[in-house]
């Protein structure tokens, strides 16, 4: 019995297998799930306790190999190698076994302990193939095979008692053989090991990666092994790995000729050569179509609820006899700041359920095949549109999810173009400025700012390839998971987070926004000032107006907006609010305000400003969180500005062409 | 033949394959390998194609196929 009852266990396995919806079922955590390839791209860590045992759980981004050609095995393959790691729970997709035992093997040449989750038992039921859970575990060098459902949340007990016994245990001798050759070679290789660092606990995995010449093994222990390795024996292990692979295949899966069948219709008309794209089209159409129909069809009790508060806090300040700019700080500053953005709330809500049930249907692989021909044009991968379609949610996990690009060089292509695709803070200044300017007709220039945003992403990443002089990219490489029916407790975890993080961003950044602008609306130079045009807010704008003008912007409100903006996007709407003291941006009555407000500063402000403006929140720099992301996932203090710069100056240029084209024509 | 010249639906055998070498032991880590048997699930005219690989789908761009050398196995289905 060991003194310390603390186990650190990893959960590893190939990519979407389900690791983080496992993770979730036993920590209670509730991380992000989805059906595509490439969701974690972090590790994350939970506790728990289990029969007097604390265990320490890392849930690990997927992969297929145990080598460092990718970011994410580069994680995994750190986290699993440390010393701290006492167990590894090898999450496996009981339905494509074959592939998933790759890994396996490599993970049992580590020598430590492993417990095999069977993951995914329901759908090999489905599917009506059978699974011999007695020569499964006897073919891996007698390790625990445990069936779970983490979808369901069956065999997690199992599971986790496996744990706790198997980590007593101990590891079992080699499960495979490589042949004479090879073996020879690695046994030599394992002596030597010994000899000179012997305090070495993973002699036989480290000899076989240094017979595949892995170059980081090579470098953290040096030996002169030339003599026993004369070249890469990569090929021949990988193919052996196979090879008895498909013995194990052969000796415990039963009926695996019978295909899912469905997922293939679907993927007919899906990716369709021709339809692919119209079809990829139509389907964020509706979303977008149902985030503002629905949407605003549920924003109704919203608004009766925000002016019940707003005016019973006027009430009980004023009855509290409360000062009158404690007064205006709660309710024209904080409630109009605030509330306003909480307003758009089920805007929201229908948004990422769309995204949601999008994201676990097995559909975003697919958009990257489809999307390849057109990416592939301006030098990316049909991978990088995924981050980009994330973007339209959010762009901070949008820019962690570039991770999963090749190359360093183009993920940073992707940062440059990730912004451009409107995210969630952005719908409430389109939903605004459409319906105050555009009544006839709301939805067509929220909508038109969305697809203006997929073509200049689009554009910038051609001329970007253009300068470098590169090629046309063309080396896709991405699984395709069967669709699924979106599991509801999935997408609640997920709507959930969102919103959450949409309430959160209310009650700090947009909280304290709203503070900090309504006091440089109402302090001056001189103290409180009756009219904001004395503020210190006016004197920052008015000296921005020049510039704004060309683009139709010449106003200093816009000015003081857009500045107070970079905060979070949603703070143009709330600085529009508070500016001219609206409790409800997203009201008739708020919006009607707001219009007769506009116009009564610049009586020619019409439907082409405040296209121009919102073309401009578009593209100009992204919200404070984004910035520090790309700072974080880049390491580059001069990219992030330099793209800062970009930003804003394509942005001016953008919306300046609109407005002097647009005001010659109109 | 290389298997960018594949028909949908039909099955292959690979032979030989020839590419950089990160990107090839990225693809025998998912069991595309020398000897492994493949079906053309669908394909694009030019470019990218869908592939069944020891049941799993893998979509893979036209440099990756052009650089994998098969020979067209008996279709049993």
């Amino acid at each position: 019995m060991k003194q310390d009852r603390h186990i650190h266990v990893a959960f590893v396995g190939n990519p979407n297998c389900g690791k983080t919806t496992l993770f979730n079922a036993v920590t209670g955590a509730k991380l992000k799930v989805a059906n595509w390839p490439g969701v974690t791209v972090e590790k994350f860590e939970g506790n728990i306790e289990y029969e007097g045992y604390q265990i320490k759980l890392v849930d690990t981004p997927g992969i297929y190999s145990l080598s460092c050609y990718t970011i994410e095995e580069q994680v995994t393959r750190k986290c699993v190698l440390d010393d701290d790691i006492e167990a590894i729970v090898n999450v496996v997709d009981a339905s494509s076994l074959e592939r998933n035992l790759y890994l396996t093997l490599q993970l049992l040449e580590l020598g430590k302990p492993v417990i095999l989750a069977l993951n995914m038992m329901d759908i090999v039921k489905e599917r009506g193939m059978e699974i011999d859970l007695h020569r499964l575990p006897e073919m891996l060098g007698g390790i625990p095979v445990v069936p779970v459902s983490a979808a369901k949340r069956t065999g997690l007990d199992i599971l986790l008692h496996a744990v706790v016994h198997h980590y007593e245990e101990g590891p079992k001798e080699n499960v495979m053989d490589y042949g004479p050759e090879l073996e020879d070679k690695i046994s030599r290789l394992e002596v030597m090991m010994q000899a000179r660092y012997p305090s070495h606990a993973m002699t036989r995995w480290h000899a076989i990666k240094l017979m595949e010449n892995d170059e980081q093994v090579a470098g953290e222990h040096p030996m002169e092994i030339t003599n026993v390795v004369d070249r890469s024996y990569e090929k021949e292990i990988i193919q052996k790995k196979y090879q008895y692979i498909e013995e194990v295949v052969a000796e415990t899966l039963f009926h695996k000729e019978r295909m899912a069948a469905g997922t293939d219709r679907v993927d007919r008309l899906l990716t369709h050569p021709v339809w692919g794209v119209p079809m990829f089209l139509c389907i964020m159409a509706l979303v977008f179509f149902l985030t503002f129909a629905v949407g605003d069809f549920l924003k109704g009790g919203f608004e009766v609820a925000l002016g019940w508060i707003s005016d019973g806090a006027r009430a009980l300040l004023t009855a509290a006899s409360a000062s009158d700019w404690a007064i205006s700080l709660a309710v024209d500053g904080v409630i109009a700041g605030v509330g306003g953005i909480l307003t758009f709330l089920p805007n929201i809500f229908i948004l990422f359920l769309a995204l949601g049930i999008l994201e676990d249907s097995g559909y975003m692989s697919r958009v990257a095949y489809v999307m390849d021909g057109i990416m592939g044009k301006v030098g990316l991968s049909g991978r990088a549109f995924l981050p980009m379609i994330l973007g339209f949610g959010c762009t901070v996990p949008a820019i962690m999810a570039t991770r999963a690009l090749e190359t360093e060089h183009d993920r940073r292509k992707v940062m440059v173009i990730t912004p451009f695709m409107s995210c969630s803070a952005r719908l409430p200044v389109y939903v605004l400025f459409s319906e105050m300017f555009f009544p006839e007709n709301p939805m067509l220039p929220a909508f038109s700012m969305y697809v203006i945003g997929l073509v200049l992403a689009i554009l910038v990443a051609l001329a970007m390839n253009r300068l470098e002089k590169g090629r046309i990219n063309d080396s896709l490489l991405i699984e395709l998971p069967e669709y699924k029916r979106p599991n509801p407790r999935t997408i609640r975890v997920y709507v959930w987070n969102k919103l959450k993080d949409y309430l959160t961003k209310a009650g700090t950044t947009i909280f304290v926004a709203s503070i900090l602008i309504w006091f440089v609306l109402n302090f001056g130079p001189q103290g409180m000032v009756a009219q904001t045009a004395d503020s210190f807010g006016a004197m920052i704008g008015k000296v921005l107006v020049p510039v704004l003008a060309p683009a139709g912007m010449g106003m200093w409100q816009i000015a003081v907006a857009l500045i107070s903006g970079i905060s979070a996007k949603e703070v143009v709407v709330s600085s529009f609010s508070v500016l001219f003291g609206v409790s409800n941006a997203n009201s008739a009555a708020g919006m009607q305000t707001i219009l007769d407000n506009i116009r009564a500063v610049d009586p020619s402000f019409g439907a082409l400003n405040a296209f121009c403006l919102m073309l401009f929140v578009l593209l100009y720099i992204p919200c404070a969180a984004t910035i520090g992301t790309i700072k974080k996932e880049s390491g580059s203090l001069r990219f992030t500005l330099g793209l800062m710069g970009f930003w804003l100056l394509f942005a001016w240029a953008c919306s300046t062409v609109v407005f002097q084209i647009g005001s010659l024509l109109f | 033949m290389t298997l960018y010249e594949g028909k949908k639906g039909c099955a292959y055998k690979v032979r030989d394959m020839l590419m950089e070498e990160g990107l090839m032991r990225r693809l025998q880590a998912l069991g595309l390998n020398e000897g492994t048997d493949v079906r053309l699930l669908n394909r694009k005219k030019k470019g990218a194609l869908i592939l069944s690989v020891r049941g799993t789908r893998l979509a893979v761009g036209r440099h990756i196929s052009e650089h994998i050398e098969v020979e067209p196995e008996e279709d049993e289905r």
